[in-house]
């Protein structure tokens, strides 16, 4: 009764407080003097208006889905990784490596996803690795191990990716060959929100239906009755932050693969806005889609309200951080009820 | 001056305390004697003003000081007089001896003047004979001075809510839980004497321990409790040690088990000479060894502290030792699998059962990742809930169901899960640690039933437990750890009272 009453409550809370906050946004604006219905109008129009906004709208949420995954594998296993910035980053430099430096070929994008896995992967392993031998918390070091992936952009797009042709720090741009196929011609949407979307299922089944995903639930809910059972959780949880970190790095490949196609010392990451979108969509892979959807939708309405009623762009923002302070709220008023429930004797 | 007047309080059903009065006079100091689980603890956080009594008063000072069913808060308390220094010390590392003083206190919305901090520090310190620098880093102090520091926060505490200026007036009560714990026998040594001169000074000292050498040697009268009653208050003088110990553990007449045939089972936990590494904190193990065979209960008695967590954790296979032996069952494997070893925890709630997660998913951790309950790693959910209804029958669990969270059950329930899945299948060696704690009577009684029963099924048991009646009435024999050396009390051919003198090292 109460498993299956759980997910559903999930969901209440993630949509309420989503509608709550679009509401006061909507409902400030109307004070201000703007017709609600015609910002709602606006606003939808810019997210949905037309085939290639949706496209555009479902582009801009593959990143965000694929670090909010890498936030919610990491998270649900009780791993606090902080660091799907820099890992996103170190991923970008690693399949733009591939790309620009290497040959041209239909299978590049494909290895350029797996070296950017494996980038994301490692520069989180650096991070367990001084957890382990050097005892430094996770949080602390995957946050500083950003602010380091940001500068190892810089030198590298001044270095040894630096496109010989401009003075400018970037990148060489990806060859027309050795892009992220297009799913639609005609939009800009490449398969990478397939694979994105693959990738949630995939780690939902994991989650949900694999003894591995069981043991980081009691991980992630209790470690030390997880050591007791016998769960090897050292390993379970260097599992669970280098997936996460794959994902993150995986992330940042399929932006310069399928997107920007170069890389600048002032590339935009996704780690920290995937953290949030993981907790809009309580932790769970599939509630993580509609929430990557909503940061997405959010930006591009809040642009559009920008251009066709010079409402500042911000409100996106500040509803987003109004919609994830409302839900992290609630989460902890539902825990607060239900650990109240009578006990039955 | 401090007097309680029958305390009652009960915790969900239990009695933890039935009528408790105590009377402590003016500048003495008072012990307050029990086991693990007497109502010492409750007692004390009922004066302090962490819990409140069910019935009862509490006076502290003077009779116009009464409250019923006691402070209703720490700082109330300290209104009142009442300071306390708990057993795990409560104070910031990195803070100095002056600031930790001074978070301790109440000033208002003042501004904290830290010249007068410092001199009272230095005042409190000088009349008790202490070296204190008040601007040392608590992190740069050993534990003793830790303690010093612990006991004048208090005092300058109570101090400073009473806006007097000397800490030590006829009204202050300060409370010393098992202050002796933790401290070398120097520190010991140093502190007693300190005690002594607090309670010159004017200061009612509250002295809670089970040390019965220390409770001799300092205190004036002493009070000791049993199963949440008192059965003993008076003077300390013509109070023999002995007579103290068999007032704690009672002389109730404990007829052992039914005469069972001799021990014949094949050794399932043998332990040869197990030390712990020099520099291991006290109490260190130190040469214990034991065999528990099959067919048998093997009890270790022993007062909370004595080295019972150590040992444990190296039976477990959690810490690294070679002394310990587990035939047929390699020691990084002893935690993997229930046909193994069944582990009963000492605290269920946290290192036992995952409380957010369904009594079905409880029951099948540990078992979750092998056939039928997993195949390829592939879960297979109906064979977990078959598993679950048949064991939430066996095992008579009383719940909302077997998906209805573990955080639902009452305590004896949560326990019966972990009794269900560690012994369904049946495993050669159980490892159980206060396996009855925090249960009722009935529960309790269900509880040492099952494993009677899986002894008499060939297990090997290893019980580790703090209640001496429940102990003795299920083992077959029984090892007393004291100071981390361990004793063959040569059970049952000795009476409980020589068990009682082992546990308390007076034997």
């Amino acid at each position: 009764m109460i498993l299956k009453w759980a997910p559903m409550s999930e969901a209440i809370i993630a949509v309420g407080a989503a509608t709550l906050a679009l509401a006061l946004v909507v409902g400030g604006l109307a004070i201000a003097g703007f017709s609600p219905w015609s910002v709602i109008a606006v606003g939808w129009a810019g997210i949905a208006g037309s085939p290639l906004r949706l496209a555009i709208c479902a582009q801009e949420a593959i990143p965000l889905l694929m670090c909010g995954l890498a936030a919610t594998l990491a998270l649900r296993s009780g791993v606090l990784n902080i660091g799907l910035e820099g890992q996103y980053l170190l991923g970008a430099v690693a399949a733009v490596a591939v790309l620009t430096l290497g040959p041209v070929g239909s299978c590049l994008p494909w290895l350029a996803l797996i070296a950017g896995g494996l980038a994301g992967a490692l520069w989180c392993a650096v991070a367990v690795g001084l957890e382990r031998g050097r005892g430094v918390p996770l949080v602390l070091s995957t946050i500083l191990l950003n602010v380091i992936a940001i500068h190892v952009v810089g030198v590298c797009v001044q270095g040894p990716l630096h496109d010989p042709a401009t003075a400018a720090p970037q990148s060489a741009m990806v060859p027309d060959g050795s892009r992220m196929p297009l799913l639609f011609a005609g939009t800009p949407l490449h398969v990478g929100f397939l694979v994105a979307v693959m990738l949630a299922v995939a780690l939902w089944l994991m989650q949900r239906r694999t003894a591995l995903g069981f043991e980081l639930e009691v991980i992630g809910l209790n470690p030390l009755a997880a050591r007791f059972a016998g769960i090897p959780v050292g390993r379970r949880e260097l599992t669970a932050a280098l997936g996460s970190g794959a994902l993150a790095g995986i992330a940042g490949a399929m932006q310069v693969a399928g997107v920007t196609w170069f890389l600048s010392s002032d590339v935009r990451s996704y780690g920290y806005a995937g953290i949030a979108v993981a907790l809009l969509g309580r932790l769970h892979p599939l509630g993580v889609i509609p929430a990557a959807f909503f940061f997405s939708g959010l930006d591009l309405g809040a642009r559009q309200l920008e251009r066709r009623l010079d409402i500042p762009h911000d409100l996106g923002d500040v509803t987003k951080g109004l919609a994830l302070a409302a839900v992290l709220v609630a989460g902890a008023l539902s825990r607060r009820l239900g650990s109240s429930r009578p006990g039955t004797p | 001056m401090i007097r309680f007047a029958s305390i009652t309080k009960t915790f969900s059903g239990v009695t933890a305390l039935a009528g408790v009065s105590l009377t402590a006079a003016t500048g003495t100091v008072h012990g307050v004697l029990g086991e693990n689980g007497a109502g010492k603890s409750t007692l004390m956080r009922i004066a302090f003003g962490l819990e409140r009594a069910d019935h009862g008063a509490i006076e502290i000072g003077s009779s116009e000081n009464r409250t019923s069913s006691g402070p209703r808060s720490p700082r109330d308390a300290a209104r009142l007089g009442l300071g306390m220094v708990h057993q795990h010390f409560t104070l910031v590392p990195t803070a100095t001896v002056t600031e930790a003083c001074v978070l301790g206190a109440s000033h208002g919305l003042g501004l904290v003047d830290h010249a007068a901090w410092q001199a009272r520090i230095r005042a409190t310190a000088a009349m008790l004979q202490w070296q204190i620098d008040p601007d040392a880093r608590i992190s740069s102090l050993g534990v003793g001075q830790q303690q010093r520091v612990e006991i004048i926060k208090a005092l300058l505490s109570v101090g400073s809510v009473q806006g007097t200026a000397s800490p030590f007036s006829a009204r202050g009560v300060l409370i010393l839980d098992e202050p002796t714990a933790v401290l070398t026998p120097q520190e010991v040594d140093e502190l007693l004497p300190a005690v002594r001169r607090l309670a010159a000074a004017g200061t009612t000292v509250l002295f809670i321990s089970h040390k019965l050498h220390e409770v001799e040697r300092v205190c004036d009268a002493v009070t000791i409790l049993r199963r949440g009653a008192v059965v003993h208050s008076g003077p300390v003088a013509g109070l023999s040690t002995q007579r103290m110990a068999e007032l704690m553990v009672g002389t109730t007449v404990n007829l052992p088990s039914p005469a069972r045939q001799p021990v014949t089972g094949a050794p399932a936990l043998v332990i040869t000479k197990l030390s712990e590494r020099a520099n291991a904190p006290a109490p260190r193990l130190t040469d214990v060894s034991f065999t528990v065979h099959q067919n048998e209960i093997v009890a270790i008695a022993g007062v909370d502290g004595n080295g019972q967590t150590a040992l444990v954790r190296c039976v477990l296979g959690l810490d690294r030792a070679d002394a310990v032996v587990t035939p047929g069952i390699p020691a990084d494997q002893r935690l993997a699998g229930v046909e193994r070893i069944g582990l009963i925890p000492d605290d269920r709630q946290h290192e036992a059962l995952v409380m957010e997660l369904s009594i079905e998913r409880n029951l099948v951790l540990k078992d979750h990742h092998r056939p039928p309950f997993a195949r390829y790693g592939w879960l297979d959910f109906a064979a977990w809930r078959a598993h679950a209804v048949d064991l939430v029958q066996r095992f008579s669990i009383r719940g909302a169901g077997p998906a209805a969270t573990v955080a639902s059950l009452s305590g004896g329930n949560q326990q019966k899960v972990v009794i269900a899945r560690e012994l369904h299948r049946q495993p050669k060696l159980i490892v159980a640690i206060n396996p009855t704690r925090g249960l009722d009577v009935a529960a309790s009684a269900e509880v040492l039933e099952r494993l009677v029963s899986a002894r008499d099924h060939g297990a090997a048991v290893l019980l580790v437990h703090h209640d001496l009646d429940e102990l003795l009435s299920v083992a077959d024999r029984v090892l007393v750890l004291f100071g981390g050396r361990m004793t063959d009390s040569g059970w049952p051919a000795c009476d409980r009272a020589h068990i009682g003198r082992l546990m308390l090292g007076v034997a």
